[in-house]
């Protein structure tokens, strides 16, 4: 792509269009968690759960299904205007019909071992937290958190689970802690308004706390990826000691009057110079995204409940708002039916419903804090970070090294945004190079290397 | 060619199913003390979902709306085919009446036209008098819509200057707001001087001049402004999506009657203006929207044609030459967009520009319509600025 390209299409287009606004300001606030310190010995034992949908849901379910009602669509409009028609009837057939929501439900409680658990977020309450923990044989095993976002929930765990816990003398292992975020899956959600990033951050935290992994690594992408950066602002260097993620997002240049933001934002407009072919693809693609793929953020940022109340009542307006993502932002992944329907039903079967699902984007859009910024404060804690091809919100390699303390970056040829689901071996190898010996961040948890202490 | 008149009759498999989704209809809770600024209130809702199911009869409504002349006409679009047009008409008696086209919006909808039409064709010794024709969008109301991409503004303006041609109005005048704003203004580009002799909009925009001094703002001026700026950055979510991902929306509105009220109750709240809306008249709006013909998102494409490159659209508007017939201004404080008057004078060649009211939004044919009429009644009376700009048809 020509320089003048560049400077005349895609920086009008930064200036103008923003990838959302700058923080205002840093959030440092003193870890509170020291009441939760406790060695694995004065840990709560764990209180097993398992998804057990009713059969009364589980019909009223297939009765709306029963009466969808479907709208129309242009001659060949295909995949323009949202999800196509035969692709959402043929899911509403199969869904009514032979979907056997039990089965997969039995699998996933199979392969996710699940968990609740009362988690005291203050100035809030308590909220019951639904997790996945899945422990390694190996004591030495590094304790790692994964976060998900949205439309994603816990079953993005499952395909990277069996790997990240796997023992074997050439990787590092894993304790996996994979919870639903408050509002999401079987987690409780908040009932008053203001529950901010931070909230989320240190309801995971104290999670991790509370399983008797005072210190921790994070993996995350989406929401997860930018709640993972929260805990590692809020708690980093004490508890979390290394964070991954495969979400390279952060705001585009500011052109403010604080000079030093002008210094930042003008090296930054030169590094567009240059960009490697991948992360000139990328950049158009996030570009893409923000033009034409950013309605639901818009919405969902501004008027949750509005779009809420479709998204209780109306499984087949649920599936659509949905898997347009699931289609739209992977990489050619070759979903099937089963896979689409179980991730749907999730949110559909989920405890708060798919409305409370929403409430993140429109508290942390008030707060101004949708998009990390160059500008904050940096997590100095070791930062790894993962680029895959089809990520639709893949920013330049040197405008996210700002954002961190980056000691491990790769770059993928496939996956795209669900990279733990579409790609779980490359997202896994990144992992087991970053922590592994050897690794920019082998042995950041101290005794737990991953390995056997030998 | 005679006119084809039309009743609304909706099939009762239709009203059964929609009783049954009803009865289903699950709702979300919603956050302490949130109010409307998470969306539309949860206590509203409930309310409205209540009386529809209950204390709400489709039937009587339908009936009354049955008393409005309605008609359909066979319109032919270039490139698109023929789509079945459903519009309000109603002739004065006064037979020098001057033809006016009204063009509503979204989420308007033929009603929205409804109370104008006695007022503008009354025979009144000091005012002139109109023949009407209120438009549905096609897409909208019971007007058949487009079916292959590509049906932009140009097309929405052709067929409404085909409809007035075809009822006998070679040479009238239009009113519009919010998409009939853009349409009507595309009808003075294409058709001006040799069919649209003028042009009236209640949707007014504008930009500062070149030496604006933000000082100057009175008090009033400045909070409308900065409601205006509130509006763009927390009420537009709707506006993105259905510009982009119409169709995905599609499926929660045509399938969810609680989700389709939300959507647009939502507006007919936040863009009206001291509006008092009775359920019924909410629940008769948002049951047209339900039982449209070519359910809701007929309605939300006409987003996705004119501003799928959104940026692109706003240049577009913006740089397209103003058109050239006289063109009236009405302004009213609840509306979206508010902006100090003289910014207007921009929109065209502006002969009329109305005070600002002391009430109205985004809907003021609906809302005010004595003051909307008012506005047409001085813009095309004797001695108003637009006076005999039909010639023949003075409206006296």
């Amino acid at each position: 792509m020509a320089r003048d390209v560049i400077k005349s299409e895609i920086c009008p287009k930064l200036l103008t269009g923003s990838f959302g606004n700058p923080s205002a300001g840093a959030l440092l606030t003193s870890p509170s968690s020291s009441a939760y310190l406790s060695s694995p010995l004065e840990m709560d034992p764990e209180t097993p759960f398992t998804l057990n949908i009713s059969a009364t849901q589980i019909a009223d379910l297939k009765h709306r299904l029963e009466l969808t009602r479907f709208p129309d669509e242009l001659d060949e409009a295909e995949w323009a205007y949202g999800a196509p028609l035969a692709d959402i009837q043929r899911l509403v057939s199969y869904w009514q019909t032979d979907f056997d929501w039990n089965k997969q439900q039995a699998v996933l409680n199979e392969e996710l071992p699940q968990f609740t658990r009362n988690i005291d977020v203050d100035d809030v309450g308590t909220l019951e937290v639904h997790y996945v923990h899945k422990k390694s044989e190996l004591e030495e095993a590094i304790p790692m958190l994964f976060v998900h976002g949205w439309p994603g929930s816990f079953i993005e765990a499952r395909k990277i689970l069996p790997l990240l816990t796997a023992t074997h003398p050439d990787v590092p292992s894993f304790h996996v802690v994979a919870p639903s975020l408050p509002g999401y899956g079987s987690s409780e959600a908040p009932t008053k308004k203001g529950f901010s990033l931070d909230q989320f951050a240190e309801t995971c935290h104290k999670l991790m706390l509370s399983l008797g992994y005072s210190e921790y690594v994070t993996q995350g992408g989406d929401w997860g990826g930018l709640i993972t950066r929260r805990i590692a602002i809020k708690y980093g260097g004490k508890h979390s000691k290394a964070w991954h993620t495969n979400f390279p997002v952060c705001n585009a240049p500011q052109f403010t009057l604080n000079p030093f933001h002008l210094i930042t934002s003008f090296s930054m407009i030169l590094d567009l110079l240059w960009l490697s072919d991948f992360e000139k693809q990328a950049l158009q693609r996030a570009l893409e995204t923000e033009r034409i793929g950013t309605g639901y953020l818009r919405l969902q940022s501004t008027k949750p409940q509005t779009i809420g109340y479709a998204l209780a009542d109306s499984p087949v307006g649920l599936l659509a708002w949905i898997y347009e993502k699931l289609v739209g932002w992977t990489d050619g992944y070759k979903w099937t039916d089963d896979e689409i329907l179980t991730w749907i039903s999730i949110y559909w079967f989920s405890r708060a419903g798919p409305a409370a699902s929403l409430r993140i984007y429109y508290e942390v859009n008030a707060q101004n804090e949708l998009v990390p910024s160059v500008h904050d404060v940096r997590p100095t804690i070791p930062m790894g970070l993962s680029y895959f091809p089809k990520e639709v919100a893949s920013l330049p390699r040197s405008w996210l090294r700002r954002t961190g303390n980056v000691v491990f970056d790769s770059q993928h040829d496939k996956g795209g945004h669900f990279a733990a689901y579409e790609v779980p071996e490359s997202l896994v190898g990144d992992l087991r190079k970053m922590f592994g010996k050897g690794g920019p961040a082998y042995g950041v948890v101290a005794g737990s290397t991953g390995f056997k202490l030998s | 060619m005679a006119e084809t008149p039309f009743k609304i009759s909706i099939p009762q498999a239709l009203l059964d199913r929609l009783q049954q989704k009803l009865a289903l209809t699950t709702l979300p809770n919603e956050l302490d003390g949130s109010g409307w600024d998470y969306g539309a209130p949860l206590a509203d809702v409930k309310r409205l979902v209540a009386r529809w199911m209950d204390g709400y009869d489709w039937r009587h409504h339908e009936a009354q709306l049955n008393q409005l002349p309605q008609f359909t006409r066979p319109i032919s679009v270039d490139g698109h085919g023929t789509l079945d047009i459903h519009y309000i008409h109603r002739k004065s008696e006064v037979e020098g009446a001057i033809p006016l086209l009204f063009v509503h919006g979204w989420p308007g909808i033929f009603l929205e036209g409804s109370r104008i039409v006695p007022l503008l064709t009354a025979k009144l010794d000091d005012h002139p008098s109109f023949h009407v024709v209120v438009l549905s969008l096609p897409g909208f109301g019971f007007s058949e819509g487009a079916k292959k991409p590509g049906f932009n503004i140009a097309q929405y303006a052709e067929i409404g200057n085909k409809l007035m041609l075809a009822l006998g109005y070679n040479e009238y005048v239009t009113q519009g707001g919010d998409w009939g704003l853009a349409v009507t203004r595309r009808i003075a580009q294409l058709y001006g001087g040799k069919h649209s002799k003028a042009w009236h909009t209640n949707m007014v925009f504008g930009e500062p001049p070149a030496d604006f001094d933000p000082t100057t703002l009175t008090p009033e001026q400045q909070a409308a402004l900065a409601r205006t700026e509130g509006l763009m950055k927390k009420g537009m979510g709707y506006r993105h999506q259905q510009s982009t991902k119409p169709q995905t929306l599609a499926y929660a509105m045509t399938d969810s009657p609680v989700g389709l009220l939300a959507w647009i109750y939502e507006k007919l709240v936040a863009w009206t203006d001291r509006y008092n809306w009775t359920d019924i008249e909410v629940l008769t709006w948002i049951s047209i929207f339900y039982f449209s013909r070519e359910g809701p998102v007929g309605s939300f494409r006409i987003y996705y044609e004119a501003m799928g490159n959104e940026t692109m659209a706003m240049q577009a508007f913006r740089e397209a030459p103003a058109p050239e017939i006289p063109l009236g201004l009405s302004h009213f404080p609840g509306d979206l967009v508010v902006v100090p008057k003289s910014w207007s004078r921009m929109m065209g060649n502006v002969v009329f520009d109305s005070e600002v009211h002391d009430a109205g939004g985004h809907f003021p044919a609906y809302e005010q319509p004595e003051a909307l009429a008012g506005d047409l009644r001085q813009m095309f009376g004797k001695g108003g600025p637009a006076y005999g700009v039909v010639p023949g048809k003075s409206g006296y």
